[in-house]
């Protein structure tokens, strides 16, 4: 991760509010970046992340709002530039190359587009390609190549026009596992090396954490949470990003006692701080499961009822619905020896100083 | 995985079936065995062929360029095209497809003959179009384009519209993109488009005698001059004929051997 570039009169970056309805949904999403970062954007599918980026592109016209980028006005709301006037890339989650041109001639179509002679322009897709770790497959047509490897001629392809913006719409959702994390950190290797402001579209977590400066998450068209990886991982602010970072979050009112009611009516005890409106976290690690009521104190324990159990390597996640819904990570020993089914009740045990809270 | 199929479907089933393939097949047969193939030189040298052959393929080129040209855009609005008005004139254009030809005649010497909603205005300038070339041009591209913007269109809308997106943003405008990338990729289908239409344009024969007329050299094509030899020497018709299957089997064979798979 690099620190966002001060270059010194502050137009370089990306500063952005793109206000458009499309389909059922009405998005309103502010976005600022500086050059050189990485903005991950997670959210929902249908949450209007694609529906950004392609406004962003200039493919879709902003309803209201600005597009301002390396301190040219892109899309002021009454003045738009198209697609091939802005200094965009673009790359999609199948690649879509260019199915009858060459691998060379597919990094080749933006530089010959925007008017650079054949020849350069070959030169140009050829260090593309290279920088991709693909000088050898130039002549290669889109079919003979694997899928990781379409997926990096489709960033070459994107780079080849120097954008100031750089647009990644899921470009590893098409991928098989492995081929994914190695094509993940062949894109990061390349992404170190390029200057302008990236904005990466992703439903991976991961991909988010390893690629990503700053995240903004979008769900039904607004912006619900933005901040560092660090922040967001410690301090979820919705059902959804808790979700993601996998840990137990709740909206909850808190008295002075230690005590959180949350909104579906259950107790929670902590030891953190408690007045007033705040988010709880529980970690799914932080979990016990019982048959029977667990003795001691300070704890939480609530019976609850068996929804789901799925396994995960060496071990479950059990989601658990009552008054205060909760998923436990457990062993696959405790799976077994506590006979835990769907259906069935068990004791969910958690210390006070394991549940955080933050004020909403 | 498919299961074998057991012996009564396949009694109940493959009955009908094989007397369907012999309706097909037999008249196809027939031509063959009837056919004198030692005379079949000297008949396609009868002098009424040569005029009929290159009236043939004259006014069929003309119609696979007026496809081309005219039906290809078309074809592009109408798969772009997201407005309910479209499926109704998708719906119009598969009229020509189903009219019977005579009937299609008939309009087309409503449309251009002489008292015609426009040949009345084109009259007075000394422009007569029915029973002459142009009218069989008319005719043929009547029964024609359809079959070619349909087959055309069918290509077009299997485009990923997001090439398009990834093509403008890497700075080539819409009609860069159209000549670089979208007419490239459905080249295939506009061939087989044109393939069909120039096929179903060489077979036309309602349209053009109701509305064209059947005068030698000027609008009796091909299949006028079977119909006409029928009558006064019937082992030319069948010469003829056997070259008008020999060709439609080549136009198919290149569809099946390059496009439809």
């Amino acid at each position: 991760m690099r620190p966002p570039v001060d270059d010194g009169h502050g137009g370089e970056g990306l500063d952005a509010r793109v206000r458009l309805s499309r389909g059922a949904i009405e998005v309103d999403v502010p976005l600022t970046a500086a050059a050189g970062q990485v903005i991950g954007v997670l959210g929902p599918n249908g949450g209007g992340k694609t529906t950004t980026v392609l406004a962003l592109a200039g493919v879709l016209p902003l309803a209201g709002g600005h597009v301002r980028v390396g301190g040219n006005v892109w899309d002021d709301g009454r003045h738009r530039l198209a697609p091939e006037q802005r200094r965009v890339g673009l790359m999609l989650a199948d690649s879509l190359l260019f199915p009858h041109l060459r691998a060379v001639d597919n990094v080749a179509y933006g530089p010959r587009s925007r008017g650079t002679d054949r020849h350069r322009s070959r030169e140009r897709a050829r260090l593309e390609l290279e920088r991709v770790g693909l000088g050898d497959r130039a002549a290669s047509r889109p079919h003979e190549l694997s899928s990781g490897q379409r997926a990096r001629v489709a960033l070459a392809r994107a780079l080849a026009t120097d954008p100031a913006l750089l647009l990644l719409d899921e470009p590893l959702a098409a991928l098989d596992p492995d081929t994914r994390a190695r094509t993940r950190s062949d894109i990061a290797a390349r992404l170190t090396a390029y200057d302008g402001v990236t904005v990466l579209v992703t439903d991976d977590p991961l991909d988010a954490l390893t690629l990503a400066d700053h995240l903004v998450f979008i769900e039904d068209g607004r912006v619900t949470q933005t901040g560092t990886p660090a922040e967001v991982l410690s301090e979820p602010r919705s059902a959804y990003v808790g979700t993601v970072v996998g840990l137990n979050l709740y909206a909850a009112q808190g008295d002075s006692h230690g005590h959180v009611h949350t909104a579906t009516g259950g107790l929670i005890v902590t030891t953190s701080p408690t007045e007033g409106a705040v988010w709880a976290t529980i970690p799914p690690s932080a979990v016990s499961l019982h048959l029977h009521a667990p003795e001691g104190s300070p704890r939480n324990a609530w019976r609850l009822r068996i929804a789901s159990v799925t396994m995960q390597g060496q071990s479950a996640r059990v989601g658990l619905v009552g008054d205060v819904p909760l998923t436990a990570e457990v062993t696959l020993e405790s799976v077994t020896a506590l006979g835990l089914q769907v259906g069935h009740d068990v004791w969910a045990a958690v210390k006070a100083t394991e549940v955080r809270t933050y004020p909403r | 995985m498919r299961y074998a199929a057991g012996w009564r479907s396949r009694v109940a089933l493959g009955v009908p079936a094989a007397l369907a393939l012999l309706l097909l097949v037999i008249p196809l047969v027939a031509l063959l065995v009837r056919a004198d193939w030692a005379r079949i030189p000297s008949d396609l040298a009868t002098p009424t062929v040569l005029p009929a052959l290159r009236l043939s393929l004259t006014t069929t080129s003309v119609t696979a360029v007026l496809c081309l040209v005219l039906g290809t855009p078309l074809a592009w609005f109408l798969a772009r095209s997201e407005h309910r008005a479209t499926s109704w004139v998708r719906a119009l254009l598969t009229v020509p497809l189903v009219l019977p030809p005579v009937v299609g005649g008939v309009a087309l010497l409503m449309a251009w003959g002489r008292n015609g909603v426009i040949g009345q205005h084109l009259a007075p300038l000394g422009i007569q179009i029915p029973f002459t070339t142009v009218a069989v041009v008319l005719a043929e591209t009547f029964v024609a384009m359809p079959f070619d913007v349909l087959a055309v269109e069918g290509a077009m809308r299997g485009l990923d519209p997001r090439l398009e997106s990834v093509a403008r943003t890497l700075g080539a405008s819409d009609l860069r993109y159209l000549r670089t990338v979208g007419i490239p990729l459905v080249l295939p289908g506009i061939a087989s488009g044109l393939a069909l239409a120039w096929a179903r344009a060489l077979g036309e024969f309602g349209a053009t005698i109701t509305f064209a007329g059947n005068f030698q050299g000027r609008t009796q094509t091909l299949p006028l001059l079977v119909y006409v030899e029928l009558e006064r020497d019937p082992q030319v018709a069948i010469s003829i004929s056997i070259m008008l299957l020999a060709v439609s089997v080549l136009v198919l064979g290149v569809l099946r051997g390059r496009w439809l798979r």
